[in-house]
């Protein structure tokens, strides 16, 4: 799903029982990942326009036409609280 | 008839007060309301749109900003196209209400117009109506154009009449508060054989201020008329920029326009230029500084529509830190624009490797005995240059100024007003941090 963390657009992905998080930008075009579908076992998450995929726990790019990572966010689930620390680099 | 504007958001209710606060011309009313009734069926653009695929706005949230008028007292942020400059005339606005206005009288005696838009509209409005209704920039064009179209207010207008040549600069100064709302819309007609150079700057009252512009420039060169426009954009780090810019440029005339993008937190711009008669000539030429994480994406058009036009455009980015241009350029040659010569180029120095530039031009030609050509490009400092530069005695950050500025200096030899460059070169030099 996508959230707005502090002015900033996050896609959370909820995959095998946990939470990830990163930046809503597919490096190849700029273009938003929050469209893209999940494969949970794989734990990726495709780009919608070109088919990019990045991993949903380090933001990897480990498909073309994407080669660089995009940004992986810090999450801490507290009760039924989703936490999400923004990584800036 | 004096109405308080006390609503937020750009509703119904909101559009009626403001036009009831207006004494304006029935004709002008019906336009607004035309490009209302536009503004209010469509939707923002998103991703999906060809146009808006490498610009997201989805954290923008139009019902934050608001139609009506505050009247804040605010510091007037330095003009810096101006100085040193001895002026013809000078127009300086605050939150879309006019509060300086001045222009020589060697200039008012000849006919020359030149001022707040709304003022002068409700004075002269069936002489500037054609130019109206020529509709420059398409108020259908998007939600935006439409918003423009529908609810503008604050500003500028230049009329030369047919001859008078102005040989001093006039300035005008559009300047926004923290959170306002600025929907200027500029107006330049230069009549058959007139000539004036014209430095627009906007700007806020702080470096992080937000806001948000939305706006439109229509410049209109009759026959034989040399027009030289220089536009600043030089808004706070906060501010969303949304513009819809259109010049109209006839037989035998000259448009040279400059245009300057340093702030606001995103901006899209559409630049057009359509060259309307025989032997007209454009000179197009951008500086873009960017920086944090800035979006300004520039959507540029040079449309031949007559024999012997000249086009010329030239766009030079630098970018730092997590900044991002974007560069959309498109030259047009219609079927019966034989022997065009146009030429556009975009060149981008990446100072981190963090930034993006997007640059993509094009050609569309229908005529079969033009000269059309197009460049772009993009790269890093080279560390050679910094390292020679630091043996001669330079500072790494006094190397990495001069090679930015080296890198700049292409086009600012084709600005030919010195203070504009003065201004350029100072602001970017500012930025400018160590790599």
């Amino acid at each position: 799903m996508l959230v707005e963390v502090d002015d900033q657009l996050i896609v959370l992905i909820h995959a095998a029982g946990h939470f990830y998080a990163l930046d809503d930008v597919c490096t190849h075009d700029g273009g938003p990942l929050s469209d893209g579908p999940v494969d949970a076992a794989a734990a990726t998450i495709a780009c919608p326009r070109h088919g990019a995929k990045f991993d949903i726990k380090s933001g990897a790019a480990v498909t073309m036409p994407a080669t660089k990572a995009t940004i992986a966010h810090e999450v801490k689930v507290e009760g039924d609280k989703v936490f999400v620390k923004l990584c800036d680099s | 008839m004096s109405v308080m504007l006390t609503n937020t958001g750009f509703t119904q209710e909101a559009f009626d007060a403001f036009l009831a606060e207006r004494s304006e011309p029935d004709w002008l009313a019906d336009l607004r309301k035309n490009a209302w009734s536009r503004f209010d069926e469509m939707s923002l653009p998103t991703s999906r749109d060809e146009e808006w695929m490498r610009t997201d706005i989805r954290l923008f949230k139009l019902d934050k900003f608001s139609l009506a008028v505050e009247s804040n007292e605010v510091e007037l942020p330095r003009a810096l196209l101006a100085e040193g400059v001895e002026l013809g005339g000078r127009s300086v606005s605050v939150d879309r209400r006019s509060v300086e206005c001045q222009l020589s009288e060697k200039w008012s005696n000849q006919g020359v117009l030149f001022g707040s838009l709304d003022a002068i509209v409700a004075e002269h409005g069936d002489q500037l109506r054609p130019y109206f209704e020529r509709h420059l920039v398409d108020p259908h064009f998007d939600k935006f154009s439409a918003l423009n179209a529908a609810c503008w207010s604050g500003g500028s207008v230049l009329f030369v009449p047919k001859g008078v040549q102005i040989d001093e600069p006039l300035h005008s100064l559009s300047v926004m508060s923290d959170g306002g709302t600025d929907l200027g819309k500029t107006l330049v007609i230069l009549e058959e054989g007139a000539e004036a150079t014209l430095l627009a700057e906007s700007a806020s009252t702080t470096v992080d201020a937000g806001g948000l512009h939305c706006g439109s420039i229509e410049l209109i060169v009759e026959k034989g008329a040399r027009l030289r426009y220089v536009n600043l954009q030089n808004w706070g780090n906060g501010v969303w920029h949304f513009a819809h810019q259109m010049a109209h440029v006839a037989a035998n005339a000259n448009l040279q326009w400059t245009i300057g993008a340093l702030g606001s937190r995103l901006a899209k711009v559409n630049q057009r230029v359509a060259l309307i008669g025989q032997d007209a000539e454009a000179q197009v030429n951008g500086v873009m500084f960017t920086q944090g994480k800035q979006h300004l994406c520039y959507n540029t058009h040079q449309h031949h529509q007559a024999e012997f036009c000249q086009s010329d455009l030239l766009y030079k980015a630098a970018l730092q830190d997590r900044s991002r241009t974007v560069w959309r350029g498109m030259i047009q040659v219609d079927e019966g624009a034989q022997r065009t010569n146009a030429y556009q180029r975009n060149d981008n120095l990446m100072l981190a490797t963090t930034a993006r530039a997007d640059s993509i031009p094009g050609l569309e030609i229908e005529a079969d005995d033009v000269r059309c050509t197009h460049g772009s490009t993009s790269g890093r400092v080279d560390d050679q240059q910094l390292f020679y530069a630091m043996t001669r005695g330079y500072t790494r950050q006094e190397a990495v100024r001069m090679i930015v500025s080296g890198f700049f200096q292409k086009v600012f030899d084709r600005i030919t007003i010195e203070s504009v460059r003065e201004a350029l070169g100072e602001a970017i030099g500012r930025r400018v941090r160590d790599i």
